[in-house]
């Protein structure tokens, strides 16, 4: 039962990560891709991950699909959809991307994973937050300093320059 | 006051310093510089010829070079020969630095004018101190170099380049010529010193050679049958240069070298015989060719080399003394009638002797100058050049040569006879063009007045280099200085009859065509070297370009050509497209996926 | 419980997915989408692994959480570069930005 649950899941993401990849309209890219990241969320809380999840929802779905929207708008015209959205290049990259995917379809088959069965605690969101702090305080540090740079950064380059 | 010598050439090299480099600041002012430096090397030469009484000889200034374990000094020779250079040279070079400022006026290189011509003397000082042929040889081409700056100064003209860059090539062979002499020298006597000449002695035919060659310097510098041909096209030159060319610098110094090196050619009878025998082929050749120029310049060009045949004539027939008094008359009245030449053409702005005429009434100064000069060339007693030749006629006969006797008396009645025709078509007569000719500045007159009293009188001096004995032969040959003045005033006549009295017409002319033309050609000697060296090197020179733009270029294209090629090919990789570049990166992770995992 | 081996199956097909997106999209707004396809990718393999294999300080959360940082600092400045593109070139068109070529 669960297993059916953790198969829809699954196969609704990759549908939508197809979609959100072929569309013609790139507005409705980025809805598919709201949708993909929605089913990733819901990956999430199968895997007993909820404070990801929840992460997952707010940041992706709430955030960047929203900045996506915005640029969309903003550079107008680019959603007509008599423009052409795939390059000339699709069959060899779709070639590459199949050949890709059996390669690692293939390297996973030949490992003992695929009989893994969790046997680990799970992982609450106090033993995060406790790394967070203290094991992971430097790459936290570091990725707040990331983000304040982007943040100025983005602010520097989207300033209409009089 | 001996060894104040080596002062004199550096005043001028001074002024040539500041002029060149702060010439632009200067502007007229550079003039005065380089007068002022002049004036000073004159009165440093007058020093040093007083200091002549208390005995002469060669001092050096320290130690140079060391070749083959034999010391090369800074040495400066100071004897009459050189002092007597030295006043010519800072003398006229005065004078014509004067002339120049009024000739130069408003030329847009003025400054650089003054410092060529300062160089130009420096060079030329320097040469006559030198004792020994290495610092001789250095001065000598730096006059050589100053030359051709002076010649082609106005470089806008291609004339003038032409003719710089040919006065330049045909001394540079005289040049080389003197340069193997000298080096043969060194090496069978292990001399440079002018002062061991007297008594060297090494293997013949090496030594007669070693003299022809160092003539062969002196041959291109005082531009000698057959490397006279450069003289008459450096008449492209500003008129000033002309005159210190001819008269004090360039020219002197072959004659100079021949008579500091005379002891080696008196050793050497078939050396001496050669210069001789150039002399005066040359002296006869060019008094012939300046016969029918019509170019007021050229003419004084073809007089000059006739005069330089005759002082290389006197030297060769064992005149010392009457060679370089001669060259020493002939500095003054050549500088002379050049000034005057240049005053004439600044009058009138042509340089066409058959466009002037009747200038006598308008040009008073210039023309009575002119005649001056005139007659100190033709050698009319008492004028300067009448002593000097007088000098060589007599030492021809003496020395029993009369051949060469012979051909200096034709050659002073051809000379006569063209000043005559020049005077005599340039002065009186009708004026044969509506030319408004007009008097030069005091700034040229001046110095043209000077001048001519020096052709007055500069004969009466003697010759700086008596010979003992001169005098007793001088009782017995007043019929040469009759002969010579019955030759020369009858050549005159002939030119006054000829060309203001209009006896012997056009008829003449005609008559003799072919000798006329051959002389208008003068003796076809630059078509024969234009045939013989131009263009054979011509054709060398364009199946070396051929050669170097096919095969050597064409290899180099090639390659270039083979690079393009494949990299046309390559940058078809290039396609500067992003999403090529990352396909091909994902076929590589794709790849060492493989790699790694051996599947 | 389902097998890890499903999950990797995922992770790798939305990987896949992906990719062939930024090789393929015109549009460079769509070029960012697959961007954060594959950041997605990679993080359910780390959460997953995270979950089966076991770590005492949750090591594969925490850094799925860094994941998802990067991955919005990278789109905001990507986005932002985008919009500044657009408006001096008013194109986002990949392949009319060639100017290191010509």
């Amino acid at each position: 039962m669960q297993d059916l649950v953790f198969y829809f899941i699954a196969g609704c993401a990759c549908v939508f990560a197809v979609l959100a990849v072929t569309q013609r309209s790139i507005f409705h890219c980025a809805l598919w891709l709201a949708m993909t990241l929605l089913s990733v969320a819901g990956v999430y809380f199968y895997l007993e991950a909820p404070f990801l999840g929840a992460i997952q929802i707010l940041v992706y779905v709430g955030g960047i699909i929203t900045l996506f929207v915005f640029a969309i708008k903003l550079t107008a015209h680019i959603e007509d959809k008599s423009i052409r959205q795939l390059n000339t290049q699709w069959l060899p990259a779709a070639l590459i991307s199949l050949l890709l995917f059996y390669i690692l379809i293939q390297a996973f088959a030949s490992h003992p994973w695929k009989n893994i069965i969790p046997n680990a605690p799970v992982t609450s969101l106090q033993v995060i937050g406790r790394s967070l702090m203290t094991g992971y305080a430097l790459p936290f540090e570091f990725m707040s300093v990331i983000l304040l740079g982007a943040l100025v950064g983005a602010i520097v380059i989207g300033k209409v320059k009089k | 006051m001996m060894n104040i010598a080596h002062y004199v050439p550096l005043s001028p090299l001074l002024a040539f310093v500041i002029n060149i480099i702060f010439g632009r600041k200067l502007k007229s002012a550079s003039a005065a510089v380089a007068i002022a430096a002049s004036i000073g090397s004159l009165i440093l030469s007058v020093k040093v010829y007083q200091g002549l009484s208390f005995g002469y000889g060669s001092y050096h200034l320290g130690q140079w070079l060391t070749i083959n374990g034999k010391a090369l000094n800074f040495g400066i020779i100071v004897d009459p020969l050189t002092v007597m250079m030295l006043l010519i040279v800072s003398f006229i070079g005065t004078l014509i630095l004067i002339y120049s400022t009024g000739y130069m006026h408003g030329d847009i290189r003025y400054s650089r004018y003054f410092a060529y011509i300062s160089l130009f003397m420096s060079s030329m000082l320097g040469l006559v101190l030198s004792d020994n042929f290495v610092m001789l040889l250095i001065c000598w081409e730096g006059v050589g170099l100053c030359s051709y700056l002076l010649i082609s100064f106005w470089h806008e003209r291609p004339a003038a380049v032409a003719a710089g860059i040919k006065a330049f090539v045909t001394t540079r062979i005289g040049d080389t010529g003197l340069l193997i002499g000298m080096l043969i020298l060194f090496f069978t006597c292990g001399t440079f010193y002018f002062c061991d000449l007297a008594t060297v002695k090494g293997p013949e035919p090496l030594m007669t050679l070693a003299a022809i060659l160092i003539f062969t310097g002196a041959m291109g510098k005082s531009a000698q049958f057959p490397l006279h041909v450069w003289l008459p096209d450096a008449m492209e030159g500003p008129t000033a240069v002309s005159a210190l060319i001819h008269a004090a610098t360039m020219v002197a110094a072959g004659v100079y070298l021949v008579a500091r090196c005379f002891p080696l050619f008196v050793a050497h009878p078939i050396a001496l015989e050669t210069v001789a025998v150039i002399g005066a082929i040359s002296a006869l050749m060019a008094a012939s060719i300046a016969v029918v120029t019509n170019d007021i310049k050229r003419v004084m060009a073809y007089s000059t080399i006739s005069q330089l045949g005759l002082m290389m004539l006197a030297l060769g027939v064992g005149g010392l003394s009457a060679g370089t008094f001669h060259l020493m008359t002939h500095a003054f009245f050549k500088a002379l009638l050049f000034l005057c030449a240049g005053s004439v053409i600044h009058a009138v702005g042509t340089q066409d002797i058959q466009k002037m005429g009747g200038l006598f009434s308008t040009l008073k100064i210039t023309s009575s100058t002119f005649i001056v000069g005139t007659l100190a060339l033709a050698g009319i007693f008492p004028f300067a050049g009448f002593w000097s030749k007088d000098e060589i006629l007599i030492t021809a006969w003496n020395n029993h040569h009369p051949i060469f006797f012979g051909v200096v008396l034709l050659t002073s009645f051809l000379t006569a006879f063209y000043m005559g025709r020049l005077i005599f078509l340039v002065l009186f007569g009708k004026s044969r063009s509506d030319l408004h000719p007009h008097e030069s500045p005091a700034s040229m007159t001046v110095p043209l007045i000077v001048l001519s009293l020096f052709a007055c009188f500069v004969g009466f001096i003697g010759s700086p280099l008596k010979e003992a004995g001169r005098m007793e032969a001088g009782v017995e040959t007043y019929w040469i200085m009759l002969a010579s003045s019955v030759v020369s005033i009858s050549a005159i006549f002939l030119a006054y009859f000829v060309y203001l009295r209009g006896f012997l017409p056009v008829s003449i002319r005609s008559r003799f065509k072919g000798l006329h033309d051959l002389l208008s050609h003068k003796y076809y000697i630059d078509e024969f070297y234009d045939f013989i060296f131009v263009k054979p090197c011509a054709l060398l020179c364009r199946m070396a370009y051929s050669f170097d733009f096919h095969v050597i270029d064409g290899l180099v294209n090639l390659v270039a050509d083979l690079a393009q090629s494949v990299s046309g090919v390559l940058r078809k990789f290039q396609t500067g497209f992003a999403q090529n570049y990352l396909l091909v990166q994902a076929l590589g992770l794709v790849v060492i996926i493989i790699w790694l995992l051996k599947i | 419980m389902t097998p890890l081996g499903y999950f990797t199956l995922m992770s790798a097909f939305l990987f896949c997915t992906g990719i062939y997106g930024v090789l393929t999209r015109r549009n460079l707004i769509g070029i960012l989408i697959s961007i954060e396809l594959i950041l997605n990718a990679a993080n359910i393999n780390l959460v997953a692994f995270n979950k089966y294999l076991g770590s005492s300080d949750g090591m594969g959360q925490v850094l799925a959480l860094f994941v998802v940082a990067i991955a919005a600092a990278a789109s905001v400045v990507g986005l932002v570069l985008i919009i500044a593109i657009y408006r001096n070139a008013k194109s986002v068109f990949v392949e009319d930005f060639n100017l290191m070529k010509e």
